[in-house]
């Protein structure tokens, strides 16, 4: 310790060293919270149709167009070991091929910040809700969730879905609509 | 000619209150202090605004507070100047006495 340098040394080693112990701290604070908040879906139109999917070998298959209601206060989620919320609506059901199928509609990146109430109206999905294959028609049950995954400042990525959702059954034939 | 101990050695001597170290070791122990109670203050106050980047810009400046009273060679640390020994004229005792003195350095190194 008899030169500026290795004070300078020592100095930076014992700094690095306590923000590491600091950023352990930040994480064990927030590690074991429950991160699940009631998220309430409505779903105001199906349509389905039945295109050419240019994506997959196969001959036709089902497209289908959901308008849905969203409204959600996720504000207890953020802390201060939180960088941003990625949310997500997919909608799970069951075919003759497969068991489970999850496709996700839409999505949206909700930073630290901004404002946590959700409440959005008449929204159209992002992306397009293909099957492989005709399992969309005449389906009993396909379930909306709405899922988030935690990206925080230090720690693990939790996925966690919320609790709430919506299941509607698809029409039966191509090209009609309807209304709920 | 500094001779140079490590750390625990010097931990050691100063918890028998045998020696008292001058020069690196006050700085040591000041920047330590000064660092571990402004990680304290930011965490406390990081956790109760619920702003980690608080908790970083009071370690920072405690960083910077630690390097503006420890780096420089201020007076406070050379109250206690180590008595070195006078020279010794050059005789064939002190050469042979030398070598024996270079080894032991390399050891404790």
């Amino acid at each position: 310790m008899n030169t500026v340098l290795s004070r300078a040394n020592s100095l930076f080693a014992f700094s690095l060293s306590v923000m590491a112990a600091l950023t352990f701290g930040c994480f064990i604070t927030t590690a074991f919270k429950d991160r699940r908040v009631p998220v309430d879906i409505h779903v105001s139109r199906v349509m389905l149709k039945n295109v050419d999917d240019f994506t997959g070998p196969r001959e036709r298959s089902d497209l289908g167009f959901i308008t849905f209601d969203l409204s959600a206060d996720i504000k207890p989620i953020f802390d201060w070991d939180v960088k941003q919320l990625f949310l997500y609506l997919s909608a799970e059901y069951a075919t003759k091929s497969n068991a489970l199928n999850q496709v996700v509609l839409w999505d949206k990146i909700v930073l630290r910040g901004e404002s946590t109430k959700l409440n959005l109206r008449d929204m159209k999905s992002k992306y397009f809700f293909f099957d492989g294959g005709n399992g969309l028609r005449a389906n009993k049950n396909i379930t909306l969730t709405l899922s988030w995954n935690v990206v925080p400042n230090a720690g693990i990525l939790p996925l966690v879905m919320g609790s709430g959702h919506m299941s509607v059954p698809f029409p039966e034939s191509y090209e009609t609509t309807k209304s709920y | 000619m500094i001779e140079y101990f490590p750390l625990s050695f010097y931990s050691l001597c100063l918890s028998s209150k045998m020696i008292n170290f001058a020069n690196g070791l006050l700085a040591e122990q000041i920047f330590q202090g000064i660092i571990l109670a402004s990680a304290v203050i930011g965490f406390a106050y990081g956790l109760i605004i619920e702003q980690f980047g608080w908790t970083v810009y009071i370690v920072l400046g405690g960083f910077a507070v630690s390097c503006l009273l420890t780096l420089p060679p201020w007076p406070m640390y050379r109250q206690n100047p180590l008595s070195w020994q006078p020279a010794l004229p050059e005789t064939t005792g002190e050469t042979l006495q030398k070598p024996q003195e270079n080894l032991k350095k390399k050891k404790h190194k």
